[in-house]
């Protein structure tokens, strides 16, 4: 609007009084430069670069790598939460992610707990290649997988299955070391009794502590073995905890575990809002979920199109994500288990196979996005990364 | 060195439709974005089985095809209709103060007045001649500003000269007596950020005359749905969209726009750019000192920054009858005094004298959240500051006590709400601070005070070449942003005309 017309508004002389006076006593915002990333990476960094303080041998298949900052403090985290590596490996880029193990009452070191994976990229780099001294990059921790005071119950039953120990592990040394008011019913799955990570640890806790139970539940076991056998089953739960009532249930491992344990939950009549879940990676054996096309063989191998031109070949049985780190086109991650969107890339054309439940946003559904971390290739593609 | 006509900085919803302008005119044009995903405030995030809205509470201006309100002509334009559903609400608000009162309003003119009318009988003809100014003046204004009259007179728009410059309060203590009534007809200040004290009348007026003639909106899929709409306009358009990849330097040479280096330190060179990004961001971060003009720096001088939101994001387990959960807008004010609310936003405490918001779409569109799910969002607004001197360890701790606090408010007019959490996250001052990038977590761009109004601070160019979007250089909110953008991308296709 013309000047001419402001200045006969009715009022306009004490409006422009208070511009004078705010232009003369206002702020100046040139001090304020950076302040945003510097308050950001306080508390969520995007990158922190990390030095393996030491070394912890666990099990014959598991180490705990200590990890200190390089840079800047290590920001606060939730015990549950994980932080995924940056890893170059073989001139492929990728990330993992891992759940930090230690408390979350200090932040002078975080550690991860790595379990060796068969045919693991990224697990036998951590556990062979990586010594003391040396520098990683991750993220800043990550995950919804934590005790939230305002919905959960300060009783807890915990089931852990291998390497699902992680979270489970900071929640209770956290708990120990601030003598915290919650009680964990920790129910730890493994396959043999050589497999169980931190038994000596929950061991002498559970023997110290009233509020800390620890029962470790063995499929196959060795002859020294003389605990409690099988699965973590209904049965066992109540024998153990009692009423269900007033408590919230937490459940992380393998995706054996939930395929078994969540139908044991509901079957106890534990509704959904009490029960949380820990992501689990990708399924190793995606041809075999329901819904996988028949024309399509495991092996076979399509070719991707990216639109800035580049092209390269995928294979049917792997996530998307992976075809892309080989062929140096990486796309960012965290989660890789499809949960938190951060892989998301468009499909432009062709068709991908995406297991049932991965939350993807509705309006991503409808627009063609998928987080390529849990996205088989059945056709050839063109996308958008 | 790679060169586009002009690039876009953030995919926010000004950003989003700038780039959208640009790229439908054949304008070779390239769209940065830090995060992995289009929207700014327009998104939406994922928990357990609900999606969660972000933002979008009322979209105003849509309008139906039959009778179009400005912002679904200019989402035509865009080629975004087509692709999304909008769905109408079926109240304007519903505004309880415990003790007090419980009203709700239907977006209709005629059913607005008569049921205050109902509840305020003494004041009969002051509410019906309250709404009669409103439409008087927005229409004054449609004719000076939107139809761009050439001889804005005092003869021809004498309701414009007398309240253009008028606060909200002026107005309300004019036409009623009753505090109550004061408070129950205008709790949209809080959109906006200022107390009727501080608003202008205005601003007021033209939110309330577009909710009632346009009636509130809300999109299927959510605000997300609407940012990948435009998105897609923009990549079908051919034009560039390059996620998780932020700008870390906009180039300036002899006062003129020459570049833009990318967060992973890639140099773009061209001539125009749009900052959908914070003023402050734009100036004080992208650009050098060194280049930046004085009269950038002596308008800064004059402007605030507004306040952030604290947000609790529920996935709740049941349908939200169940809760007693009747309306889409749910006002939660405990009291009639609406500069104690204002007081309150600049502390990190939450009590019963918060104004706060609940909104939960389920109400108006069944699929909002799996089947005998609802989702709500329950938002009141408070300044960053306070929150920025929360040492990191003790923010956590901080976060829970406040959404505990804020609950239990909400507790007084749904008491079953907290039994029914399955999911739930919280959004404080930081979050937005984390996912925005604006100072201080600054939703509503600078304060908007009638001294800051266009009419004082026209959005100028100050470096050739650059050009603003968003919030942050006019009015904020969804159907304001969304215009900023083409207005911006139009006054960029003018110059390259030139």
């Amino acid at each position: 609007m013309k000047k001419e017309v402001v200045e006969q508004l009715d009022g306009y002389h004490e409006i422009i009084k208070e511009l004078e006076l705010t232009r003369k006593y206002g702020a100046d915002f040139t001090s304020e430069k950076g302040t945003v990333a510097a308050y950001i990476n306080r508390l969520h960094p995007s990158r922190l670069k990390l030095r393996v303080s030491d070394i912890l041998e666990e099990t014959g298949s598991t180490k705990t790598l200590r990890l200190v900052a390089v840079e800047q403090e290590l920001p606060p985290f939730q015990a549950g939460q994980y932080i995924a590596l940056d890893i170059e490996v073989d001139c492929i880029r990728t990330s993992r992610p891992y759940s930090i193990s230690s408390q979350p009452n200090q932040t002078g070191y975080y550690d991860i707990t790595v379990k060796r994976v068969e045919q693991g990229l990224v697990s036998s780099y951590l556990l062979d290649r990586v010594n003391r001294g040396d520098e990683l990059v991750s993220s800043g921790p990550a995950g919804n997988f934590y005790f939230n005071p305002i919905i959960h119950k300060t009783t807890m039953v915990c089931i852990a299955g291998g390497s699902g120990i992680t979270p489970f592990m900071s929640m209770i040394r956290e708990i120990v070391d601030c003598g915290l008011d919650r009680t964990i019913h920790l129910f730890y799955g493994n396959r043999t009794d050589e497999d169980v990570i931190f038994h000596e640890e929950l061991t002498n806790i559970a023997k110290r502590f009233d509020n800390i139970t620890y029962l470790p539940v063995i499929e196959d076991p060795t002859d020294e073995y003389s605990g409690v056998c099988g699965f973590v089953t209904s049965n066992l739960i109540r024998e153990l905890v009692g009423d269900i009532e007033d408590k919230s249930f937490f459940i992380c491992g393998p995706r054996g575990l939930y395929e078994f344990c969540l139908p044991e939950l509901e079957q106890m009549g534990i509704p959904r809002r009490k029960v949380r879940q820990e992501m689990y990676g990708a399924p190793l054996n995606i041809w075999e979920y329901p819904g996988w096309p028949q024309r399509v063989n495991k092996d076979d191998i399509f070719s991707v199109k990216l639109r800035d031109g580049r092209q390269l070949e995928a294979k049917a049985a792997e996530p998307l994500i992976v075809a892309l780190e080989k062929h140096h086109a990486s796309v960012p991650s965290l989660c890789r288990s499809g949960d938190c969107s951060m892989c998301r890339v468009k499909i432009l054309n062709g068709k991908v196979f995406q297991p049932a439940g991965v939350p993807v946003r509705k309006s991503d559904r409808q627009f063609g996005y998928v987080h390529s971390c849990i996205s088989y290739p059945i056709e050839d593609l063109e996308i958008l990364i | 060195m790679e060169r586009y006509d002009a690039v876009v900085i953030g995919a926010g919803n000004g950003g989003l439709t700038a780039a959208a302008t640009l790229a439908k005119k054949g304008v070779n044009v390239l769209l940065l974005e830090r995060h992995n995903i289009p929207g700014g405030c327009a998104t939406s995030f994922c928990r357990g089985r609900f999606e969660f809205e972000v933002a979008l509470h009322q979209l105003s201006g849509l309008g139906t095809p039959e009778k179009p309100g400005p912002l679904r002509g200019l989402l035509d334009q865009l080629g975004v209709t087509d692709k999304l559903e909008f769905v109408p609400m079926s109240d304007l608000y519903h505004i309880v103060i415990p003790d007090q009162i419980d009203l709700t309003l239907k977006p209709e003119r005629g059913e607005m007045i008569t049921e205050l009318q109902k509840q305020f009988p003494d004041e009969s003809e002051a509410i019906e001649n309250y709404i009669q100014l409103v439409y008087d003046l927005f229409t004054q204004v449609i004719g000076a500003f939107y139809l761009k009259d050439p001889e804005v007179t005092r003869e021809k728009y004498p309701l414009y000269f007398q309240y253009a410059l008028k606060t909200t309060q002026e107005v309300l203590d004019k036409y009623f007596k009753d505090p109550l009534l004061k408070t129950v007809i205008s709790p949209y200040w809080v959109y906006m950020g200022l107390p009727p004290r501080l608003m202008s009348f205005v601003d007021m007026a033209a939110m309330l005359f577009a909710y009632l003639e346009f009636v509130p909106f809300h999109i299927r899929g959510g605000s997300q749905a609407l940012s990948n709409a435009l998105a897609d306009t923009i990549i079908s358009n051919d034009g560039s969209i390059r996620f998780n990849c932020g700008a870390k330097k906009i180039l300036v040479e002899s006062g003129r726009i020459c570049g833009v280096i990318t967060e992973d330190g890639q140099e773009i060179s061209t001539d125009y750019i749009i900052s959908n990004a914070s003023k402050v961001t734009t100036y004080v971060d992208l650009i050098d000192h060194e280049h930046l003009p004085q009269e950038v720096l002596s308008e800064f001088r004059q402007c605030s920054l507004s306040m952030s939101g604290f947000t609790i994001f529920l996935g709740l387990d049941c349908e939200p009858q169940t809760l007693g959960i009747t309306q889409s807008t749910n006002f939660i004010y405990g009291h009639t005094n609406p500069d104690l609310a204002y007081e309150r936003m600049k502390v990190v405490d939450i009590n019963d004298q918060d104004y706060m918001l609940l909104s939960c779409y389920n109400l108006i569109d069944p699929d909002f959240s799996p089947k005998g799910t609802s989702q709500a969002a329950l938002v009141t607004l408070k300044y960053g500051e306070p929150w920025l001197n929360i040492p990191p360890a003790q923010y956590l701790k901080e976060k829970y006590r406040v959404a505990d606090s804020m609950l239990q408010v909400a507790g007084r007019v749904y008491p079953d709400l907290r039994n029914h959490i399955e999911e739930i996250e919280i959004g404080t001052p930081l979050t937005h601070m984390r996912y925005l990038g604006t100072p201080k977590g600054a939703i509503y761009g600078f304060d908007h005070f009638i001294k800051d109004s266009t009419l004082f601070r026209p959005n100028r160019t100050h470096i050739k070449g650059l050009y603003g979007a968003g919030g942050w250089v006019g009015y904020n909110g969804f159907q304001p942003t969304l215009e900023s953008g083409v207005a911006a991308a139009k006054a960029v296709l003018e110059d390259m005309r030139a």
